[in-house]
C-alpha cells in the first residue's frame, strides 16, 4: 500500500532518519527536476525548488499532526508546481503555464504557513548574523548542537564552565533583543 | 533571583528537567508574575526557532549530500505547443477583459460626472428635517403586522423642531416639517408627546403653525420674546433643537443678512445644524426670538439659514384673534441677563420635537 509506505517514510523523516530523507528524496527529485526542466528551469533550480519543498514537508512533520491526504509524490509535486510558478511569475511577466493537474489544498495550506516560516527563519538567520562570533558559535554549540557547558568552555578557552555561562547568557540576551526587535 | 538564575531556571522549566514540585512552584511564580510569564513565552518562542533554523540548516546539508546520488534526468525538449497556446488565448482574455473593465470605467466616470453636475445646480439648499425610520423598519413593523396583529409603535417618518408661541399650544416649525403629514405629535425633553394639528402653512417663507389638539394643554409664561427689528451681522445666536431623541443646543453668529441666494426673508447663519434642527428657534443673546432654523447649504458646513422673525409676525397676525394671544410673545424677555445655561434651561421647556407620520 502506497499510503502505508508514505506515513512510514514521513515518521522516518519527522525522526530524523538519513535512510528516509534518502528514501524520499531520490525517488522524488528527478520527477520534479523534469517539471521544472520543463518549464524554463536549469537543473539547479530544480535542485532548489526540491530542497525548499522538502523543507516544508519536514517542517510540516516536525510541526505534528500532518496528514497526507494524498501521495506524497503528489503532494511534493503540487508543492514543486505552486513554488516554481511563483518563482517564473516574480522573475518575469511572461511567465508559462504548464499543464493543470490535481491540486491539493494540503500543499496550498503548507505553503501559506510555510511562508511565516520562512519569515522567522530568515529574522533569526538576520539577528544571528549579528551577534557575531563567539556568541553564534556558543549559542550553536549549546542550544542547537547540545554541547555541555563544560565542552564549549574548553573549546574557546574560558577558565571555568561558568565564565562561559555568563557569556552565553549576555550573547542569548543580545540575540533575544534582536530577534525580537521587528515586534516592538 | 538574578537574571541568569531565571534564565537558567526557564529553561530548565522548558526542557522538562524540573521535578513535579519545582515544576508547581515556578508555575505557581508564572501565573503571580505577569513578566516571569512573559518571558518564558519569549524564551520559548527564540529558542524554538534557534533549534528551527538549525534543524533546517542540518536537512539541507543532509539533503546537499544526498543530491549527489540523484539521478538527474536528460534535459527533454519544452512542452512546447500547449504554452503559446494557452498564452495566445490568454492574452486575447486579457486584452478583451481590459477593454470592457475601460468602457464600463469610462461610461461609469461619465454618467456620475454628469448626475454631479446636474445636482451641482439642484441641491445645494438642504431642508433639515430628519428621516426617522428606514426601510428595514418598516420592513420588520409589517411583518409584525401580519404575525401578532397589534399594530407597532411607529416611530415617525419625519422630526424636527417646533417652539411654543403662546401659552394655549400654539407652535411654530417649519413647512417642510409637516408637509403632507398625515399626524403630527410633538414631544418634550421628558418624553412627554401631545397630539397637534396644522393650523396655518405658508409655502412662501416655509413656515407652519400647529396647535397641540388638546384644548386644556398649557404651558408656564413664555420666557422669549419676538424681536422685530433686523439683526445685525456678527450678532450671536444660539440654538436649540432635536436633530436627536435629546434637545441639542448650538451656537453660532449671524454671518449674513440674506439667505439662500440673496433671499431676503431670511438671514445666513454660522451654526451647526443637522437634520431634525429645522423649525427650531434662533435666539440672540438677550433671548429674544430673531428667527427660525429652516435649512443649511449642502456644499459647504456650518452654513445654516433661519427665516427672519418678522415674517414669523406677519403670520401671527393672520391667527384668529380669539384663539391666539399674541400678548403671550410680547412680554418682556426673562432671559435677558442670564448667562447661557440658564438661557438654555429656561428655553429648554418650550422647544419640542415634532414626529410626523405619513
Amino acid at each position: 500500500m502506497h499510503i502505508e509506505r508514505d506515513q512510514e517514510l514521513l515518521h522516518g523523516l519527522a525522526a530524523n532518519d538519513d535512510k528516509s530523507l534518502e528514501t524520499i528524496y531520490l525517488e522524488n527529485f528527478p520527477a520534479i527536476a523534469r517539471m521544472v526542466m520543463q518549464n524554463n528551469g536549469s537543473e539547479d533550480d530544480a535542485k532548489d525548488i526540491f530542497q525548499e519543498a522538502m523543507i516544508v514537508l519536514y517542517e510540516k512533520v516536525q510541526e505534528g499532526g500532518f496528514v497526507l491526504s494524498s501521495r506524497l509524490k503528489t503532494f511534493l509535486y503540487s508543492v514543486c508546481r505552486r513554488l516554481w510558478l511563483k518563482k517564473l511569475q516574480s522573475s518575469s511577466l511572461s511567465a508559462p503555464l504548464f499543464g493543470e493537474l490535481e491540486e491539493t489544498t494540503a500543499a496550498e495550506d503548507a505553503l501559506e504557513a510555510h511562508l511565516e516560516r520562512d519569515r522567522q527563519f530568515k529574522q533569526m538567520e538576520e539577528a544571528m548574523g549579528k551577534i557575531g562570533e563567539p556568541c553564534k558559535t556558543i549559542l550553536e554549540d549549546y542550544y542547537i548542537h547540545r554541547q555541555s557547558m563544560q565542552d564549549i568552555a574548553e573549546r574557546f578557552g574560558y577558565t571555568n564552565a561558568e565564565n562561559a555561562k555568563n557569556q552565553k547568557y549576555k550573547c542569548l540576551m543580545r540575540l533575544k533583543k534582536l530577534f525580537f526587535a521587528p515586534y516592538k | 533571583m538574578n537574571d541568569i538564575h531565571l534564565i537558567q531556571e526557564i529553561e530548565r522549566y522548558l526542557d522538562g528537567e524540573m521535578s513535579a514540585p519545582e515544576k508547581e512552584a515556578f508555575e505557581s511564580l508564572r501565573r503571580s508574575d505577569s513578566a516571569i510569564d512573559r518571558q518564558v513565552t519569549e524564551h520559548r518562542l527564540l529558542l524554538q526557532q534557534l533549534r528551527a533554523n538549525g534543524m533546517r540548516k542540518d536537512l539541507l546539508r543532509r539533503m546537499d549530500s544526498i543530491h549527489a546520488k540523484a539521478e538527474i534526468p536528460v534535459a527533454p525538449p519544452a512542452l512546447a505547443p500547449v504554452v503559446p497556446l494557452r498564452s495566445r488565448r490568454r492574452t486575447w482574455l486579457n486584452l478583451a477583459a481590459a477593454a470592457s473593465i475601460a468602457l464600463i470605467t469610462s461610461l461609469a466616470t461619465m454618467a456620475i460626472m454628469q448626475n454631479n453636475a446636474k445636482r451641482s445646480y439642484t441641491s445645494k439648499y438642504e431642508d433639515v428635517r430628519r428621516v426617522l425610520n428606514n426601510i428595514q423598519r418598516s420592513q420588520n413593523a409589517l411583518i409584525r403586522d401580519i404575525s401578532k396583529n397589534n399594530p407597532p409603535l411607529n416611530p415617525g417618518t419625519y422630526g424636527g423642531t417646533c417652539f411654543a408661541i403662546s401659552r394655549n399650544g400654539f407652535m411654530v416649525t417649519n413647512y417642510h416639517v409637516i408637509a403632507g403629514a398625515d399626524s403630527i405629535y410633538i414631544q418634550n425633553n421628558k418624553g412627554e408627546a401631545f397630539k397637534a394639528v396644522s393650523i396655518f402653512e405658508d409655502v412662501s417663507s416655509d413656515l407652519a403653525v400647529l396647535r397641540v389638539a388638546d384644548s386644556n394643554f398649557r404651558t408656564p409664561a413664555l420666557p422669549y420674546s419676538l424681536k422685530l427689528q433686523p439683526s445685525r451681522l456678527g450678532q450671536e445666536v444660539f440654538s436649540m433643537g432635536f436633530p436627536r431623541d435629546e434637545i441639542v443646543y448650538g451656537m453660532g453668529y449671524i454671518s449674513a443678512q440674506t439667505g439662500f441666494n440673496g433671499d431676503t426673508l431670511a438671514y445666513q447663519v454660522s451654526i451647526p445644524v443637522n437634520p431634525g434642527n429645522s423649525g427650531a428657534p434662533l435666539l440672540d443673546n438677550s433671548g429674544e426670538v430673531i428667527g427660525i432654523i429652516t435649512g443649511k447649504q449642502s456644499s459647504s458646513d456650518g452654513i445654516a439659514f433661519a427665516v427672519k422673525s418678522g415674517h414669523l409676525k406677519r403670520l401671527l397676525d393672520e391667527l384668529p384673534k380669539e384663539k391666539f394671544n399674541r400678548r403671550d410673545l410680547k412680554q418682556k424677555s426673562q432671559l435677558g441677563g442670564l448667562n447661557r445655561v440658564d438661557q438654555a434651561k429656561k428655553l429648554e421647556e418650550f422647544v419640542y420635537m415634532v414626529k410626523v407620520y405619513n
